[in-house]
């Protein structure tokens, strides 16, 4: 007979990641921060050709964004979709696990 | 904070956020970028920080905040099958790293906020209120989820190592 | 989403076309009081959609993928407490009425006195492959209502048994007596 509790903390000890894993973290944070661009950037920006700016932009909104709509959307539902058939399996397993404990079936057919 | 100090926060600490990670996710790639999530939002809130105690209080809050809402981003699927572990040939206990791998994996496949109070209780070795505390439950809800846990994990282990006491 | 207690799952799985998606409206006062909700409603287009997400190349949610394909709603409410006495029978009454008409019946019930669980299948009959699951899972602090209506063939349902959906040994639906509701207080 084994202690559960005791095989537990001997899975669950603690392990070391990567030797490197320190200096990952420090690189990450001595990445430059991208440049704000100046007043001088910003005034071309607007400046540009305003046709050719305007339907770019439309083209965005009217593509992108509707498909990254859709995309969370679905992402989200499929989500959703998964955790509804966990908990459906999760009840139907504990169920069958009583049903095989006990070695009874408690309802009618 | 000057970054040599903060380097020596992370070298003492990054095993245990490292582990919750891995424990949790069960993917050590995944884990060390969990863990690196972890370290570069304390960088950023070292501010708050009051204390020694205070400090391994907020890792292990936040770690176990990111490991839940990964999976829930991800839709982590648990897996409930014991196939990938070995059948013994007879009831008769497994060789510890055997057992020690078929329950991590076992803890693993656990519904998240179950999972992630296994890990609190047997790898931290949290009692059922600091466990609380950091995951924001009621105390009795940890107890009731924790010997659910057990139980399940019991059985399931049962099934492939023998019988198993606690 | 937060999970809620103690919340009998009934599934419902239908044959021979749409199974009777049960009216759960009477659940959403106890989302106040619970600790823990989880709320999934997908039917129709957004259930389509949500098919279509889920990936051929992972082999778990490709079965999940075949399985809802000739589904047409999943609804799953599951509510935590934090305390006991939060909700009571009267609150799944209207549920247990529903589960108790013609066409339905109970194939397994199961009470745990240790944990005080009470679990109960019910699927609905009346064609030659089985119709709608409903599964009701009660706990005094948790409770948990499920609700999957379409067609599902059995053997497909438990062949996920390694995603957490186990494998019932249950004859393909035989004419069954309704529900007795008696037999779940």
């Amino acid at each position: 007979m084994s202690n559960l509790e005791d095989d537990l903390r001997i899975a669950l000890r603690r392990e070391e990641p990567a030797a490197d894993f320190t200096e990952r973290v420090l690189a990450r944070l001595n990445q430059p921060a991208p440049a704000e661009p100046t007043w001088l950037e910003r005034l071309a920006v607007l400046m540009r050709p305003p046709r050719l700016q305007w339907v770019a932009v439309a083209m965005i909104v009217s593509v992108v964004i509707p498909a990254a709509t859709v995309e969370y959307r679905g992402e989200r539902a499929k989500q959703q979709l998964l955790v509804a058939m966990r908990v459906t399996g999760t009840k139907l397993h504990q169920a069958q696990r009583k049903v095989v404990e006990t070695g009874r079936m408690g309802t009618r057919l | 904070m000057a970054l040599p100090a903060f380097a020596d926060i992370v070298r003492e600490h990054q095993g245990m956020v490292f582990s919750l990670a891995w424990h949790y996710l069960h993917d050590r790639a995944l884990a060390e970028e969990m863990a690196q999530e972890v370290f570069l939002e304390l960088y950023r809130h070292l501010g708050s920080i009051q204390s020694p105690e205070h400090l391994v209080f907020w890792l292990r809050k936040v770690a176990s905040r990111k490991c839940i809402d990964q999976t829930r981003r991800r839709a982590f699927w648990p897996k409930f099958g014991l196939d990938d572990i070995p059948e013994p040939s007879a009831k008769t206990r497994q060789a510890d790293p055997m057992l020690s791998g078929a329950l991590a994996k076992l803890v693993a496949s656990l519904p998240e906020k179950a999972r992630m109070l296994v890990i609190l209780r047997y790898q931290e070795d949290l009692d059922p209120s600091d466990i609380a505390q950091v995951l924001d439950m009621p105390v009795g809800t940890v107890k009731s989820h924790l010997q659910r846990a057990l139980g399940v994990l019991r059985s399931k282990l049962a099934r492939t190592v023998g019988e198993i006491a606690l | 989403m937060k999970i809620l207690g103690g919340l009998a799952l009934f599934v419902l799985i239908g044959t021979a076309g749409y199974g009777q998606v049960l009216d759960l409206k009477g659940l959403e006062k106890l989302a106040a009081k619970a600790s823990d909700v989880t709320d999934v409603t997908l039917d129709g287009s957004l259930l389509r959609l949500a098919a279509k997400f889920l990936s051929a190349d992972d082999p778990d949610q490709a079965k999940v993928k075949k399985l809802v394909a000739e589904l047409k709603g999943v609804y799953v409410k599951t509510y935590e407490f934090a305390h006991e006495g939060e909700y009571s029978e009267s609150d799944i009454a209207s549920i247990r009425s529903q589960l108790g008409a013609p066409g339905w019946s109970r194939i397994v019930g199961v009470k745990s006195k240790k944990d005080r669980d009470n679990t109960e299948i019910y699927l609905k009959t009346g064609g030659a492959e089985p119709g709608g699951l409903a599964i009701v899972c009660t706990n005094p602090k948790e409770l948990v209502v499920v609700n999957i209506v379409g067609k599902i063939d059995l053997d497909e349902l438990s062949e996920l048994g390694d995603l957490g959906v186990p494998k019932i040994d249950i004859e393909k639906a035989k004419p069954a007596k309704p529900a007795d509701k008696k037999d779940n207080d």
